[in-house]
C-alpha cells in the first residue's frame, strides 16, 4: 500500500515554500529541488548531459540546446524531449544517441497559497489556463494571443485545503472501519476455528453411533432370515397377472409421462425454431457479429436437415394412443379375465399367452422403446433409477437399516460441513483475511443504462435500468493484485501495485467469453463503485473504494487475532 | 418408479445451441448475391452485348446515329444540331446534341432525346414519374467553369462529312465533329487525345411502348425491358429500357485512373476477362458494402465519374456527369508494332465503354495537358476542397461507441495523461435515444453540454452521427415534422416509403427538394438539437441510401423524389443531396456565428468535396486493407475528393499490435486521419497499447501534428486549385514511366515529402521508388538516396515510417508538441530545407485563424520561402483584403525558431552566425548558426538558432 498521494504532495508543499522563501530568484519554471544546478552565472551544464554546457543566457531563452531539455524550465521549447516524440538527428544536434528524457518533471508553479505542482512543458503558454495544477496561471505567462490567467489560488487553495480536511477526516474514519473490519474478520475467522472443533467432536460421534447401528442391523437380518414367508396369491397366473398388471401400469403411465416431456420438448423446440427463423430474418448483417452469423448459418443448415419425421411420427402417435388407453374389455389387456384363471398351463406359456393378448406394437414399444427411452433418461438422470432391489424384507431389519441410513448420512453431511469450514479457512480474503467482513455485502451503481452491483466475494452483476433485466458478470474467483499505470507530469508511465477481487464464470456472452470482472480496489472512507467499463466484449473492471483497501490499521486493530497462515 | 421428474428443457435448449455453435467458421466474404453482376444488370448486359456485337461485325458495324448536317449550328461556342438514331425498325429518333466549348478549355457534349424532353410520352402502371432525362446531375455538382469561350471559332479547313472547332488556350484544341456515324475526335496540338464513338458503342435506348406480342420480331432480347427482379425486390420500370452509353477511347495511352470508389488499384485494370483483368466492369452504384472485397471493381459507397488518361507527359481525362447507375468497362489495345519501324513501340490504346440506366449522355473532356491542368477545371466545375477547419486535419479519435458522456470526458483526459494529441472524439450511433436522431439518451449521456465544454477546454471537438433514414415513431419531433411536412421519400405509388435501417422501421428525407433543406437546417440550430454546442460537428453516414431490406441494400428504383424523379435517374447524387443540406446547416447554427461547417461522408458524387471529408467505410483489420487504403486515398485525391481517409486500425475485427502500430504511421498520411472500431472490437486508443508499440503510436500521431502547418497549406492549395493532397508518383513525375502505376507511395502536397509507409507483416525495410536525379534526405537522419528511376532501400524498424524529402524544398514545421491543434496556434515554426542541385529550394506556408470565413476577407498569412544564392528569404504571395492587416497583428508574436539546412555547402563548417534582415526592423540582426558533420551517407546540416523573424513578416536570412 501507498501514502495517498495528496499526503505525499503536501510533505513536498510544506517544505517547497520554505525553500523559496530565503534564496534568490530561480529560473522561471524551475522546482526548488532543482536549483542547485542553476547557480553559475555563466555557463550552465545540462543536467543529464554535462558534456554540453551553454552559457547562462540561453537558459529559458525559448529555445531548446540541452539534450536534456535542462536549459528551458520555464517554456515548452524543450517540451518535445520525449519517447513519445518523432525525434530527428537536427533536434538534439551532436546527441541523438542519448536517452529521450527530460531532466525536469515539468514547469514549477508555486502557485502561493494553495500547494505548488509540477505542469507538463507541453501545457506552458499554449493558450489554455491549467489550474488544475497551476492556479497562479504562471503557466501562461507569456499571453501569447492574450491569454490571461488570473491567479486563482486563494480561492483554489481554500476549497482544496476545505477538501484536504475532509479527506483526513475521511481518511481517519476509513481507517477506523478498516480496524472494525479487521476486528470483525478476526472474530469470524475465530467463530470458525470454533466451529470446526465443534464439528470435528460431532463427526467422531456420529461415527461412534453409524457403527452401533451397523452392528444392530446386521443382528437384524440374521434373525429375519429364520422365518420362512410365503406368497399370498391364489395361484402363480393370478400372481404374475397381478405383477404384470402393476408392470404395464407403471410402463404405461412411464409411457404416457414421457410422451407428455417429449410434446413439451417439441413445443420448445419449436418455439425455438420460431425465434431462430425470426431472427435469420431479421438480424442486421451490417453489424457483423461473428456470433450471429454463424448462428444464422448454423440454423440454416439445421433447418435444411430437419426434414420428413413429421409422417413417422404420426404413425407413432396413433401407436401411443392407443398404448396409453386404459386396458379393459375393447382395449389392451383385459386383466380381469387372467386375474381369475387357475393354474393351467406352466410360465413359459403365461408369458406367451399375456403376448398374444397384447396388441402387437405393445410388445416390441414395452420392449425396445419405452425401456431405451426410460434407459436413456436414467441416465442422463432425468428419471431417478428403480429401486435395486424391491422384496419385501421384516419391519425390524427395514427399521434398523433406515436407522443406520440416517447415521451416515449425519456423518457425511457433518463432514462436508467440517470441509467447508477448513476450506474457508484456508480460502484467501486478503491481508489479515479483511474481506472476510466484507462478504456478501452488496454496493451499486448507476452508470448509463446499467445498474451494476459489486457483492463482496460473491458476484458482480449488470442490471438494466430499463427493463430490470440482470446479468451475472462473474462470480467470485479469487482475490488478487494487479499493476495499474499511472502516469506523472513528465508523461512517464509508473505501475502501481492495486489489489483485486476477480469474479469470472458470468453469464456467457453470445460468441463471447464468460462475462467476468476484476474489481480494482482503492482506499476510501465507503464502499462505492466509482466506474465500471467494459475493457473488451463481456471483461469488465470495477472500480471500486473500501476501507479495506486503505493502507495502515493493522497494529492498532485492537489486538485483530492473527493465525499462522495470513500473509 | 413411473413417477418422471419435470424434464429439465435447459437439457433440450443447451444441445440445440451446442449444436447451432459448433459449426465451422465461414471465411468472410462480401454477400456477392446482395450486389449485382453486369449479367444480372439489365441494361449493362444490353449494351455489353451491344458492344460485343459491333465489335465482331468489325469495320462493317456501322453506327446508327447520324447528326444532320443541316441542323448545325454554332455560334459563341456552342454548338448544336440533331441526332437522327435509325432503329431496327427503321424509324428515326431525334436526339438534340449541345457541345459547349468552355473558356476553361473544356468541352462538354450533351445529348438527350426530343420526345422525353417534350414529354410526349406514355408512362406505365400509371407512374408519375418525370418523363424527362434527368438533367438535373449538374444542379448538385456543377458550380462553375461553364463560361462559354468566346474565342472557340469553325476551322474553315474542314473536309465533308465534318464540323472542326478550334478551341482552348491558344486554340491549340480542336473537337473534330464526324456526322455520319457520329462522332468526335479531340486533339491537342494536332494529335488525338480522346475520341468518341470511335468504336460504335453509342447507344441511346429511346422510349417506346411496350409491344405486348411482338417476341422476337424485332430481333431484339427484350426481357431486361420492362421489368427486373433482384433480391426480392421487382422494379416497375415505367418508362422501360432508357439506357446510354457511350465508347471512349484514348489512343497511345496505356493507363487510366479515377472513377473513384473501389478497391482497387490505381491504375485501372481491365475489366473483360483474361489474366489479372476482372470480369465485369467498373460499377458505380453508391452501395453499403457489407465486409468488402479488395481489388475489386464492385461498387462501394461513393461515385465521382471522373477518369483521367495518362502517357508520358500527357494526361487528358473525361467526365460522366450522370447520376445513374453506371458501369465502365475498360480494354487496352495495343496494336501490333509495325516490323518496318525500328525502334517504334507498340502503340496502345485504352478504350473505355461508359453505360448508365437513364439521364442523358453528359460529357465533359479535357486535354490537360498536366494531371494538374485536368484537377484545376474539373474543380472550377465541381468546387474545390473546402477549406477545412484546423481541427479536422488533426486525429480523430473515434470508436463505435463511446458509452457515456463519462467515458467520453475519460478517454480524452487519458489522451492528455498520455501526451498524446489528438482533437476530435467521435460518437456513433448508440449516444442517441433509441435511434432517434437529434436526441441523445438520456441514461447514457444525460450531459452532453457538460461533456462538450471539457472538450472544449482542450479546443477538442465532438462529431455525432446524424443519419437520413428518420425513425417512423410517433411522438419523435423529427419524424412528425417529416411526415407532416411531407418532405420524405416516397414510394412508387406516391405514399412515404418506408424501409428498414438502423432504427427499424424509417423514412427518409428528401433533400432534393429546398422544403426539406430547409427544414433541415432548423434541424441543426443549438435550440432544436438540444445538448449539442458550437464544437460539435456531424457525420452523415448511410447515405448511399443505405436501406437494410432493399435491393443491393438501397432503395428501389422506382421511389419518387423531390420533382417526380425515379431514385434511378438520382441514385449516386442522393448522398451529396443530404450533406449539401447539413452544410447550410451547420454554416450558421445561431445567428451571426458563421463558422466552416465539417461534415464526414461515406456517400458521395462529384461535387462532395465542397462540403465534407470521406473515409472508406467499413473496412478490416487485415493488412491488406491497409495496403488498399492507399491507392484508395490516392484515387480519391486525383478524382478531386482530396480529403479522405481509411479507418485506422481497421473497422472490423481486432489488429494485432504490430498491424495497429503501421496503420497509424500509415494513417497519419490521410488527409482525413481518423481511427474507428467496431462495437465488438477490443478497445484499442493508442494510450492502451503496451509499449514499445505506444511510444511508436504516439510518434507517428505527433509527426502529423509536427507537419500540421504543412498540411494546412496543402489543403489550401487543394481548396484554391483542386491538387490533391497526397499525390501518386505519376502525378508528380508525369514524365516517368516506370512510376505510371505506382500506388503503393505518396507526396505530401507540394512540400517534397515522399513516404512510402510499411503496410506488410514483419517488414522492417522499405523500397522507395524515385523518379528523379535529386538527393533525397531521410527525413529522421538524413540518409542521402540519389538515383532516377530505381528503388532504394530505406530501412523500416517498426518505430519508423519511412519518409525522405526531396531536395529543393523548404518544408514549415511546428515542432513543439501540444494537446491539440488549436492550442498549436501560437507555436514557433521550424523550417527544413533541403537544397537542390542547383543549390535552391522552395516552399510555401499558408495560415490562417482555421475556423472563421475571415480568410476570405483576406485574414490570412501566404508566404513564399525561398533559398537562394545563399538567402532564405520570406515573400507575401497573398492578397490582402480589410481583415489582413487585423490578422498580421494578432500573429506578430509567431516566429521562427529555427533553421535546418541539410547538406550545406562545406564551406559552411567554419560559419558561427547568420544575418537576419525582417521587415521594417531598424538594423540587421544576427543569429547563431551550428554545423553538425555526420558520418557515412548521412547529410551534414546546420541549425540556426532563433533568427526570431516573425512569420507573416518579409524577412532575409543571409548564410
Amino acid at each position: 500500500m501507498r501514502l495517498p498521494q495528496s499526503l505525499l504532495l503536501l510533505a513536498a508543499a510544506g517544505s517547497a515554500v520554505q525553500a523559496s522563501s530565503d534564496k534568490p530568484a530561480r529560473p522561471r519554471g524551475l522546482g526548488p529541488e532543482f536549483a542547485k544546478f542553476y547557480q553559475d552565472s555563466t555557463t550552465f551544464t545540462c543536467i543529464s548531459n554535462p558534456s554540453v554546457k551553454i552559457p547562462f543566457s540561453a537558459v529559458n531563452d525559448d529555445y531548446c540546446d540541452c539534450p536534456d531539455g535542462s536549459d528551458e524550465p520555464g517554456t515548452s521549447a524543450c517540451a518535445h524531449i520525449s519517447r513519445n516524440s518523432p525525434l530527428t538527428v537536427a533536434d538534439r544536434p551532436g546527441n541523438s544517441d542519448l536517452d529521450t528524457a527530460l531532466a525536469l518533471p515539468g514547469f514549477y508553479c508555486k502557485n502561493k497559497g494553495h500547494r505548488p505542482s509540477y505542469v507538463p512543458f507541453q501545457r506552458i503558454n499554449d493558450g489554455i489556463c491549467d489550474y488544475e495544477e497551476c492556479c497562479d496561471g504562471s503557466d501562461e505567462w507569456a499571453r501569447v494571443g492574450g491569454t490571461k490567467c488570473e491567479d486563482r489560488c486563494k480561492e483554489i487553495g481554500k476549497q482544496w485545503r476545505k477538501q484536504e480536511e475532509q479527506n483526513q477526516k475521511s481518511m481517519t474514519t476509513a481507517l477506523r472501519k478498516k480496524k472494525e473490519l479487521l476486528v470483525d474478520a478476526g472474530r469470524q475467522k475465530q467463530e470458525i476455528e470454533d466451529h470446526i472443533a465443534v464439528l470435528e467432536a460431532e463427526v467422531q460421534g456420529a461415527e461412534l453411533k453409524e457403527q452401533n447401528l451397523e452392528a444392530d442391523l446386521k443382528l437384524a437380518q440374521e434373525q429375519d432370515s429364520k422365518v420362512v414367508r410365503t406368497g399370498k396369491g391364489k395361484g402363480k397366473v393370478s400372481a404374475l397377472s397381478n405383477l404384470a398388471k402393476g408392470r404395464v401400469d407403471e410402463l404405461r403411465n412411464a409411457l404416457i409421462d414421457v410422451r407428455h416431456q417429449r410434446d413439451e420438448a417439441h413445443e420448445r423446440v419449436k418455439e425455438l425454431e420460431d425465434i431462430l427463423a425470426k431472427f435469420k430474418v431479421e438480424y442486421n448483417p451490417n453489424f457483423n457479429d461473428e456470433g450471429v452469423k454463424r448462428a444464422v448459418r448454423s440454423y440454416e443448415d439445421y433447418a435444411a436437415r430437419d426434414q420428413g419425421t413429421e409422417g413417422a411420427n404420426g404413425v407413432l402417435d396413433r401407436d401411443l394412443d392407443e398404448i396409453a388407453k386404459t386396458d379393459g374389455e375393447d382395449s389392451g389387456i383385459n386383466w380381469e379375465h387372467w386375474e381369475n384363471e387357475e393354474d393351467g398351463c406352466n410360465d413359459s406359456d403365461l408369458v406367451y399367452k399375456l403376448a398374444a393378448y397384447l396388441p402387437p406394437s405393445l410388445v416390441s414399444f414395452i420392449e425396445d422403446k419405452v425401456i431405451s427411452v426410460k434407459g436413456f433418461l436414467e441416465e442422463k438422470g432425468i428419471l431417478p433409477k428403480a429401486g435395486e432391489e424391491s422384496s419385501s424384507e421384516s419391519k425390524a431389519v427395514t427399521q434398523a437399516r433406515d436407522a443406520l441410513k440416517a447415521a451416515q448420512d449425519s456423518v457425511t453431511s457433518l463432514k462436508n460441513k467440517l470441509r467447508d469450514q477448513r476450506a474457508d479457512l484456508e480460502q484467501d480474503y486478503g491481508p489479515n483475511s479483511i474481506f472476510r467482513a466484507l462478504r456478501g455485502v452488496c454496493i451499486t451503481q448507476d452508470a448509463g443504462e446499467y445498474t451494476y452491483e459489486h457483492c463482496f466475494l460473491d458476484s458482480t452483476k449488470q442490471n438494466q435500468r430499463k427493463g430490470g433485466n440482470s446479468v451475472s458478470m462473474g462470480k467470485f474467483s479469487n482475490v488478487g493484485t494487479t499493476s495499474v499505470e499511472e502516469v506523472n507530469t513528465a508523461g512517464e508511465v509508473v505501475n502501481v501495485e492495486k489489489m483485486t477481487i476477480e469474479y469470472n464464470r458470468g453469464q456467457s456472452c453470445w460468441n463471447g467469453p464468460n462475462r467476468s470482472t476484476k474489481v480494482i480496489l482503492e482506499c476510501g472512507e465507503e464502499n462505492k463503485i466509482l466506474k465500471t467499463a467494459e475493457e473488451e466484449k463481456c471483461v469488465y473492471s470495477m472500480l471500486v473504494t473500501s476501507p479495506a483497501a486503505c493502507a495502515g490499521g493493522e497494529e492498532a486493530g485492537n489486538g485483530a487475532p492473527r493465525s499462522k497462515d495470513e500473509l | 418408479m413411473a413417477r418422471s421428474l419435470p424434464a429439465p428443457r435447459w437439457a433440450m435448449l443447451l444441445s440445440l445451441l451446442i449444436l447451432l455453435g459448433c459449426i465451422v467458421v465461414p471465411g468472410l466474404a462480401v454477400k456477392h448475391k446482395d450486389f449485382k453482376t453486369c449479367e444480372q444488370s439489365g441494361f449493362c448486359k444490353r449494351n455489353r452485348a451491344y458492344a460485343d456485337n459491333a465489335s465482331s461485325q468489325g469495320i462493317s458495324w456501322s453506327s446508327p446515329y447520324e447528326l444532320d448536317p443541316a441542323t448545325i449550328h454554332f455560334t459563341d461556342g456552342v454548338l448544336t444540331g440533331v441526332i437522327y438514331k435509325t432503329t431496327t425498325a427503321n424509324e428515326k429518333v431525334r436526339l438534340p446534341l449541345t457541345v459547349s466549348f468552355l473558356e476553361s478549355g473544356a468541352a462538354r457534349i450533351v445529348v438527350d432525346e426530343e420526345k422525353r424532353m417534350k414529354g410526349d410520352i406514355a408512362m406505365r402502371h400509371g407512374s408519375q414519374a418525370n418523363k424527362k432525362r434527368y438533367d438535373e446531375t449538374e444542379k448538385w455538382a456543377i458550380v462553375g467553369g461553364l463560361e462559354v469561350s468566346k474565342s472557340a471559332t469553325l476551322n474553315a479547313q474542314t473536309e465533308t462529312g465534318f464540323t472542326n472547332i478550334l478551341y482552348g488556350p491558344g486554340d491549340k484544341f480542336q473537337a473534330i465533329v464526324r456526322h455520319a456515324p457520329f462522332g468526335v475526335e479531340f486533339q491537342r496540338d494536332g494529335e488525338t487525345h480522346v475520341q468518341l464513338n470511335h468504336q460504335g458503342f453509342l447507344n441511346m435506348e429511346h422510349w417506346r411502348p411496350k409491344v405486348d406480342d411482338k417476341d422476337g420480331e424485332s430481333g431484339e432480347d427484350e426481357s431486361t425491358w420492362w421489368e427486373e427482379t433482384f433480391g426480392g425486390n421487382t422494379d416497375s420500370k415505367p418508362r422501360g429500357p432508357e439506357s446510354v452509353a457511350l465508347d471512349i477511347t484514348f489512343p497511345g495511352y496505356n493507363h487510366v485512373f479515377g472513377i473513384p470508389e473501389h478497391a482497387d488499384s490505381l491504375s485501372l485494370k481491365e475489366t473483360r476477362g483474361g489474366s489479372g483483368n476482372h470480369e465485369n466492369p467498373y460499377r458505380l452504384y453508391n452501395s453499403d458494402v457489407f465486409e468488402y472485397e479488395l481489388e475489386s471493381p464492385m461498387t462501394l459507397y461513393g461515385a465521382i465519374p471522373l477518369m483521367q488518361a495518362h502517357r508520358k507527359n500527357s494526361t487528358v481525362g473525361v467526365f460522366w456527369l450522370n447520376a445513374a447507375e453506371t458501369w465502365i468497362d475498360i480494354v487496352k489495345s495495343t496494336a501490333s508494332s509495325n516490323p518496318l519501324a525500328l525502334g517504334a513501340r507498340p502503340k496502345t490504346d485504352t478504350q473505355t465503354h461508359w453505360i448508365s440506366e437513364s439521364g442523358q449522355i453528359d460529357l465533359f473532356v479535357f486535354l490537360g495537358p498536366s494531371p494538374n491542368d485536368i484537377s484545376k477545371t474539373y474543380g472550377e466545375l465541381t468546387g474545390y476542397t473546402q477549406l477545412p477547419q484546423q481541427f479536422a486535419i488533426g486525429y480523430h479519435q473515434c470508436r463505435w461507441n463511446y458509452v457515456t458522456d463519462e467515458d467520453v470526458k475519460e478517454v480524452n483526459a487519458k489522451f492528455d495523461k498520455y501526451q498524446i494529441p489528438y482533437d476530435v472524439i467521435w460518437l456513433d450511433l448508440e449516444y442517441t435515444d433509441d435511434r432517434k436522431y437529434f436526441t441523445w439518451d438520456s441514461l447514457t449521456f444525460p450531459d452532453p453540454k457538460g461533456m462538450q465544454q471539457k472538450l472544449d477546454e482542450t479546443e477538442r471537438k465532438l462529431v455525432v452521427l446524424i443519419d437520413p433514414h428518420i425513425k417512423n415513431a410517433d411522438k419523435y419531433f423529427v419524424s412528425e415534422e417529416l411526415r407532416s411536412k411531407k418532405l420524405a421519400v416516397l414510394n412508387k405509388d406516391g405514399e412515404i416509403y418506408d424501409g428498414w435501417c438502423w432504427p427499424g422501421s424509417s423514412n427518409w428525407v428528401d433533400c432534393f427538394n429546398p422544403a426539406a433543406q430547409a427544414w433541415w437546417a432548423t434541424l441543426h440550430k443549438f435550440d432544436k438539437f438540444k445538448g449539442s454546442l458550437q464544437n460539435l460537428f456531424i457525420w452523415n453516414d448511410m447515405n448511399e441510401p443505405s436501406v437494410f431490406n432493399g435491393p443491393d441494400m438501397t432503395m428501389p428504383k422506382d421511389n419518387l423524389h423531390y420533382g417526380n424523379w425515379e431514385h434511378r435517374d438520382i441514385h449516386n447524387v442522393n448522398g451529396l443531396t443530404l450533406l449539401d443540406a447539413t452544410y447550410k446547416a451547420m454554416l450558421e447554427r445561431k445567428k451571426g456565428e458563421v463558422r466552416r461547417p465539417f461534415i464526414l461522408t461515406r456517400s458521395y458524387y462529384s461535387g462532395a468535396q465542397r462540403v465534407s471529408a470521406m473515409w472508406t467505410g467499413d473496412n478490416q483489420a487485415t493488412w491488406e486493407h491497409l495496403g488498399a487504403s492507399l491507392p484508395m486515398v490516392l484515387t480519391n485525391g486525383i478524382a478531386g475528393f482530396p480529403f479522405a481517409g481509411a479507418d485506422v486500425g481497421g473497422f472490423f475485427h481486432n489488429p494485432d499490435k504490430d498491424l495497429l502500430t503501421r496503420w497509424y504511421q500509415t494513417g497519419i498520411w490521410y488527409p482525413f486521419f481518423r481511427a474507428h472500431a467496431h462495437i465488438d472490437t477490443r478497445r484499442r486508443e493508442p494510450y492502451l497499447i503496451s509499449e514499445p508499440q505506444r511510444s511508436y503510436i504516439a510518434q507517428a500521431i505527433r509527426l502529423r501534428y509536427q507537419l500540421m502547418p504543412a498540411w494546412y497549406t496543402a489543403f489550401h492549395e487543394a481548396s484554391v486549385n483542386g491538387t490533391p493532397i497526397v499525390r501518386p508518383q505519376y502525378y508528380m513525375f508525369p514524365e516517368d514511366e516506370q512510376g505510371f502505376a505506382t500506388d503503393d507511395q505518396l507526396y505530401l502536397g507540394s512540400t517534397g515529402l515522399l513516404v512510402k509507409p510499411v503496410v506488410q507483416q514483419n517488414t522492417y525495410t522499405a523500397d522507395v521508388y524515385i523518379s528523379d536525379d535529386e538527393k533525397y534526405y531521410d527525413y529522421f537522419d538524413f540518409t542521402v538516396y540519389q538515383g532516377a528511376g530505381k528503388k532504394h532501400t530505406v530501412p523500416a524498424p517498426e518505430e519508423k515510417v519511412p519518409v525522405l524529402i526531396q531536395g529543393g524544398h523548404i518544408i514549415p514545421r511546428k515542432d513543439r508538441p501540444r494537446r491539440s491543434t488549436g492550442l498549436m496556434r501560437w507555436d514557433p515554426y521550424t523550417l527544413v530545407v533541403t537544397l537542390d542541385k542547383n543549390s535552391e529550394a522552395e516552399g510555401t506556408l499558408y495560415v490562417d485563424d482555421g475556423e472563421t470565413f475571415d480568410y476570405e476577407r483576406g485574414a490570412y498569412i501566404h508566404r513564399r520561402f525561398n533559398y537562394r544564392e545563399s538567402v532564405l528569404s520570406s515573400e507575401d504571395i497573398g492578397t490582402k483584403g480589410p481583415k489582413t492587416a487585423e490578422y498580421l497583428k494578432t500573429m506578430a508574436g509567431v516566429t521562427v525558431e529555427r533553421v535546418v539546412i541539410v547538406d550545406p555547402p562545406a564551406e559552411w563548417k567554419t560559419k558561427n552566425s547568420v544575418t537576419v534582415i525582417e521587415d521594417g526592423a531598424k538594423s540587421a540582426s544576427t543569429a547563431s548558426l551550428a554545423f553538425y558533420e555526420q558520418e557515412g551517407s548521412k547529410a551534414s546540416y546546420v541549425v540556426v538558432k532563433n533568427p526570431n523573424v516573425s512569420i507573416g513578416k518579409a524577412w532575409r536570412i543571409e548564410f
